[in-house]
């Protein structure tokens, strides 16, 4: 069997962009997939006339052209830019309690002050820290380790120090009394997967840092637009995809990658294997015990899975303005507590006062759906295990009674939604864990505590010599954060070619 | 370096040792082994093997196979969903969907009910060779075409043309034996009275219970028929039903039924998002699609380079999916009808022509991709499986 420099297993962000760059620097690069289609949550699906996003909500770090971000970087120098259009949303999120506030944030620093202004009056001075701060923490962050300063101290990074290792809930109680605006500025947990009294506040700051700077993106033809473009480039760079073709085992031998047997039984050689499965799968099930070194196992049995997440994807024949949808993410917020009721609510199966964020690429994009139609992503984030005591021939009953419960709660705002449905598909928990792969159907890897924060994550590169991993599961989730995960598993595939001389 | 200048971090000792505690006392990943996969399969296991336990004549030209599970296991199904049998037919692998007419609310086997297609490589097999305790392998029960109490009206209107009637088959089962708080109203139509599969079954459930209603609609009547002659026309609709809102009107049959209903049923007024299809199989005569350049034969015969493996010839009328299953390349598929999106590959160089309908996603336009099962060769091609 022909063998490859590079085997990459699964075509998710990570794996589409570690492929791709590895094809792009002259490596012979092999990518399966066990779908008929590439992108892994990167992805969309067809129902009547509508074609359905399946993830991404607001893409982060892309900037404009003339102010580019970090990910409109990186896929310019993957040379995909030609190939997709971007398309900038103007607003960070509304937030809407039924019966109550309805406020929206400006992606822009000084509206977004203002907006809150007007509505916390007396929370004027906590308003201008909390952005001060998430600007600070984020700038710091950057000049210390994106930048690698070489001195880095206390008192050229105070923020840094000060605030890397709290949570959330405990700047949002350092800043603001009032619990409503707690819990407006911190909706983006449902972003995150964890309540802002376990998440670490790094990943509130740098999300509100990303998304004021660079804006909030979505893609025209949505995310599987992107995952397509990144293929063709791998197959022009001479790279080779197989979809339909699951991996079941990474040979390795004396602590080194060996290559892959494919779910048919084929053998593949190759001298590096980028992983893009769950980095528990790739240990637990595609490497034999023996072979899979203690301290990694150790590592990964301090983590706990993220939530999965319930998806109610609509199709409407009416436009977004006719149903009464005016903005692109809209969170619907119906408590204020940020601590263990929303974190207990993801453990049930039943949906009620949950968190929800209603998305609508309609509005940012008239093109999205046909004319005079559109769609929406109605989401909340749900542990996969009350869905795995249900028998089988209760599933369908009661990912209908969820449904219907998440729909009857967003008719309080939208009250002409459900007149106007043309097609409807719902996303259980066992549905992203049938196509994903991941344990608990997890769509943010593991869940992001302050104990399980950015330092402290495992490296990209396996302890087992030639297993490299590119996924949210070593490293942050998110598309923007996967989609770099790939690149910099690719980085390090070059680097070590080239400290060991050449790429032959 | 990091190591050392996060030590200082306001917190890091408790940090450390939340995490040491977590690692010494967290989860143990390794128990749970290969659990994706056995949860998955309760649902949606990738394939299954099935015993023919029973053959049923239904009519002159049709049988229903009762399929039981050789693993002992049937997944569950939503009434109007459909397998897609796999088999292999002298060199040729290929597949086909069967909507699954029994009721979902036993699985203990699943009755598929085949028609006789003519000229039909694999519906005279199953109704000719295929013999009871024969084993047959399967996908797990997928497809769209079901009833949605999310927003669907309770009143559900069935058209349905020939074979097309064994999804409703399912449904009508289901919402009798369940006693399902729901009205049916099924019109049936058919070429002559002996072609309406399970005629004698509906007929008698349709007297038995007040919310279903029966009427067959026959195309060439025998002499002295009393029932409907003729098709299912708009009028009849509006003359059965009375009022036509809130209601729900599901579609199954061949194209000239979906040419000739659709239609019929929007000059009643009925919004389309009242209007639900079944995808039925890739377009009888292609030639004749709106649309097909007439330059081109049925019988030219192109050139399909697949490549770095072999190179076949196709016939212009014959789906891509078809003529490469002829020479045994395998290229997975389901719904054969353009929907499902299994059998998508990547058109390299050449032209093919793709009627309307199919769920083709808009990048994969972009890109050259295409459903091969509805893809016809217009010129020579290389394609990227």
């Amino acid at each position: 069997m022909e063998g490859y420099d590079v085997v990459v297993i699964g075509a998710g962000n990570g794996g589409l962009t570690a492929s791709a760059s590895l094809a792009q620097k002259g490596l012979n690069v092999l990518l399966l997939e066990r779908h008929n289609i590439p992108g892994g949550c990167a992805t969309s699906f067809c129902r009547g006339r509508f074609e359905f996003e399946v993830a991404l909500h607001q893409l982060s770090g892309m900037g404009t052209s003339d102010k580019p971000g970090p990910l409109r970087l990186m896929l310019g120098s993957l040379g995909v830019l030609d190939d997709l259009e971007f398309v900038e949303m103007s607003d960070l999120y509304r937030v809407v309690v039924p019966d109550g506030l309805d406020v929206k944030l400006k992606a822009d620093r000084s509206q977004v002050v203002e907006g809150l202004h007007r509505l916390f009056p007396q929370e004027r001075e906590g308003i201008e820290r909390f952005f001060d701060l998430c600007y600070r923490y984020a700038n710091q962050m950057l000049a210390a380790f994106y930048f690698r300063d070489p001195d880095i101290s206390r008192k050229k990074y105070p923020a840094l120090y000060e605030y890397a290792f709290k949570n959330a809930k405990e700047v949002l109680d350092e800043l603001f009394s009032d619990p409503l605006l707690k819990a407006v500025l911190s909706v983006y947990w449902g972003f995150l997967g964890l309540p802002p009294d376990r998440l670490a506040f790094p990943y509130l700051a740098m999300l509100f840092f990303t998304f004021i700077e660079f804006k909030p993106f979505h893609i025209r033809g949505g995310s599987q637009a992107l995952s397509n473009a990144m293929v063709n480039k791998l197959l022009s760079n001479g790279g080779t995809v197989r979809f339909n073709c699951g991996v079941k085992r990474i040979i390795v031998e004396n602590g080194a990658v060996q290559g892959i047997i494919t779910q048919n039984g084929d053998q593949i050689p190759a001298r590096y294997v980028v992983s893009n499965a769950s980095q528990v799968s790739t240990y637990v099930e595609l490497i034999d015990p023996e072979h899979v070194p203690g301290e990694a196992l150790r590592e990964m049995r301090g983590r706990s899975l993220s939530p999965s997440a319930f998806v109610v994807f609509m199709g409407f024949d009416r436009e977004p303005g006719e149903l009464g949808i005016t903005d692109s993410t809209s969170f619907i917020l119906s408590h204020t507590d940020i601590t263990d009721l929303p974190y207990n609510q993801m453990r049930k199966l039943d949906i009620n006062s949950d968190l929800m964020v209603l998305s609508c690429y309609d509005v940012a994009d008239p093109q999205f759906s046909p004319q005079g139609a559109c769609q929406v992503a109605l989401v909340t984030l749900k542990f996969a295990e009350p869905w795995l005591r249900i028998p089988p021939t209760q599933y369908a009953r009661a990912k209908y009674r969820c449904a219907e419960a998440m729909l009857s709660r967003v008719e309080e705002i939208y009250p002409d939604l459900r007149k106007h449905i043309e097609e409807i598909e719902v996303a259980t928990p066992l549905t992203h864990m049938r196509y994903l792969g991941h344990p608990g159907g997890a769509i943010y890897g593991f869940e992001h505590h302050t104990k399980d924060a950015l330092f402290f994550q495992p490296s990209r590169r396996s302890p087992i010599k030639g297993l490299y991993f590119a996924s949210g599961w070593v490293g942050d989730a998110g598309f923007q954060t996967t989609l770099q995960s790939g690149a910099s598993a690719a980085k390090g595939i070059i680097r070590e070619l080239e400290h060991n001389g050449g790429t032959q | 370096m990091t190591t050392k200048v996060i030590q200082e971090f306001d917190g890091y000792n408790d940090i450390i040792r939340d995490i040491e505690a977590c690692r010494k006392y967290g989860v143990a990943y390794t128990f749970d082994k290969d659990s994706v996969d056995q949860y998955i399969n309760r649902l949606h296991p990738p394939q299954l093997r099935l015993r023919v336990s029973d053959i049923i004549e239904e009519t002159p030209s049709s049988k229903t196979l009762r399929l039981v599970s050789q693993d002992h296991y049937l997944p569950p199904f939503q009434a109007g969903q459909y397998i897609a049998l796999v088999l292999e037919i002298g060199a040729i692998r290929t597949s086909r969907p069967y909507s699954i007419s029994s009721a979902p609310n036993q699985t203990g086997y699943y009755d598929i009910t085949v028609r006789r297609v003519e000229g039909g490589l694999v519906s005279s097999y199953l109704l000719d060779e295929v013999k009871r305790g024969d084993i047959l392998e399967s996908s797990g029960p997928a497809g769209n075409f079901y009833h949605s109490p999310l927003f669907h009206s309770r009143t559900m209107v069935c058209l349905a043309g020939g074979s097309g009637i064994t999804p409703f088959m399912s449904m009508i089962r289901e919402v009798v034996e369940c006693g399902l708080d729901r009205t049916v109203y099924l019109l049936y139509g058919n070429k002559g009275l002996e072609d309406a599969i399970f005629h004698d079954v509906l007929h008698d459930i349709s007297e038995r219970f007040e919310n279903i209603h029966y009427l067959p609609v026959i195309e060439n009547p025998p002499d002295g028929y009393e029932g409907h002659a003729g098709l299912i026309t708009g009028n009849l609709i509006a003359g059965t039903l009375g009022d036509l809102r809130d209601k729900t009107f599901y579609l199954c049959g061949p194209q000239e039924m979906y040419d000739f209903c659709i239609p019929e049923v929007e000059k009643l007024d009925v919004p389309a998002r009242r209007i639900r299809k079944e995808v039925y199989g890739a377009p009888v005569s292609i030639c004749d699609y709106p649309g097909w350049p007439q330059e081109i034969r049925a019988d030219d015969v192109f050139t399909v380079e697949v490549h770095g493996t072999a190179t076949v010839e196709a016939r212009a009328s014959e789906p891509l999916l078809v003529a490469l299953e002829k020479k045994g390349i395998v290229v997975p598929s389901l719904c054969r009808s353009g929907e499902c999106s299994m059998c998508r590959v990547k058109i390299l160089s050449g032209k093919v022509f793709q009627p309307a309908g199919a769920l083709v996603r808009k990048s994969d336009r972009q890109f050259g991709y295409v459903h091969s099962c509805v893809s016809y060769p217009l010129e020579d091609l290389e394609v990227l499986i």
